[in-house]
């Protein structure tokens, strides 16, 4: 094992704890920010600078659902992150190929689907309520990439799976 | 499993202990008394051949075929 591979384990893990709490961090401020749209709305919609003539409660209703939606990938980010870093744990262990880390790579991929759905909806909603005068550019939307990364996911886990059952066969061959 | 692993009769035949067995055939005690209590998911021809070796016997008379056990 090479120097740089062996660094690998260890930023892996401190990142992924890092991530981690981050998530949790911009959850609290999504949750922040869509509490305050209800306390304070008239100082809200002078923030957003909302041009006169817009429909100023549809786009105040749109970013509500893109703020609410939002919070909902912070749970399906946690999933993710801390199955990575159990993942993680096992491979520091030296025992990485266990049932347990296929189960774990699938419910990545479902919680990577949810993502990339979550995403269209909030893209989805964000060209409803952009106009030319209230231009809104979210990085939201299809993403090729997303998706291929879900399938690539998917397939990694069924892989994994299959990888497992042969390393438990092969330990019962004498 | 229907198959059956009879290593056990053929030691008594044979008068011989697993650990003689295993010492003989260099396969550790754990591994040839998982293959003797039916534990064990495989077995490997270069296994089969030196058991069938050191006990002179065919591997029909290490292995059984019982459906439904």
């Amino acid at each position: 094992m090479t120097k740089g591979q062996t660094a690998a384990l260890p930023i892996a893990y401190v990142t992924l704890r890092i991530l981690i709490v981050l998530n949790w961090l911009y959850g609290a401020a999504i949750l922040g920010l869509l509490a305050f749209t209800f306390i304070n709305e008239p100082w809200f919609m002078r923030a957003i600078d909302v041009p006169a003539g817009t429909d100023a409660q549809a786009i105040m209703t749109g970013l509500r659902w893109i703020a609410g939606l939002g919070l909902l990938a912070v749970p399906l980010n946690h999933l993710i992150l801390t199955r990575l870093l159990r993942m993680v744990e096992t491979v520091g262990r030296g025992d990485p190929f266990i049932a347990a880390n296929a189960y774990r790579l699938q419910a990545i991929a479902w919680a990577l689907l949810a993502l990339q759905l979550l995403s269209i909806v909030i893209g989805g909603i964000g060209k409803a309520i952009a106009s030319k005068e209230f231009p809104l550019h979210l990085d939201a939307g299809f993403s090729i990439n997303g998706w291929l990364a879900v399938i690539l996911t998917f397939v990694l886990a069924r892989v994994f799976a299959e990888g497992t059952l042969m390393r438990e066969d092969l330990e019962g061959t004498i | 499993m229907a198959i059956v692993v009879k290593l056990d009769e053929l030691l008594h035949e044979r008068r011989m202990t697993l650990t003689e067995l295993a010492e003989r055939i260099d396969i550790t005690l754990a591994n040839l008394s998982i293959l003797k209590t039916g534990k064990a998911r495989a077995i490997r021809f270069s296994t089969l051949e030196a058991i069938c070796e050191v006990l002179k016997c065919q591997p029909g008379d290490l292995l059984d075929f019982e459906p439904g056990s």
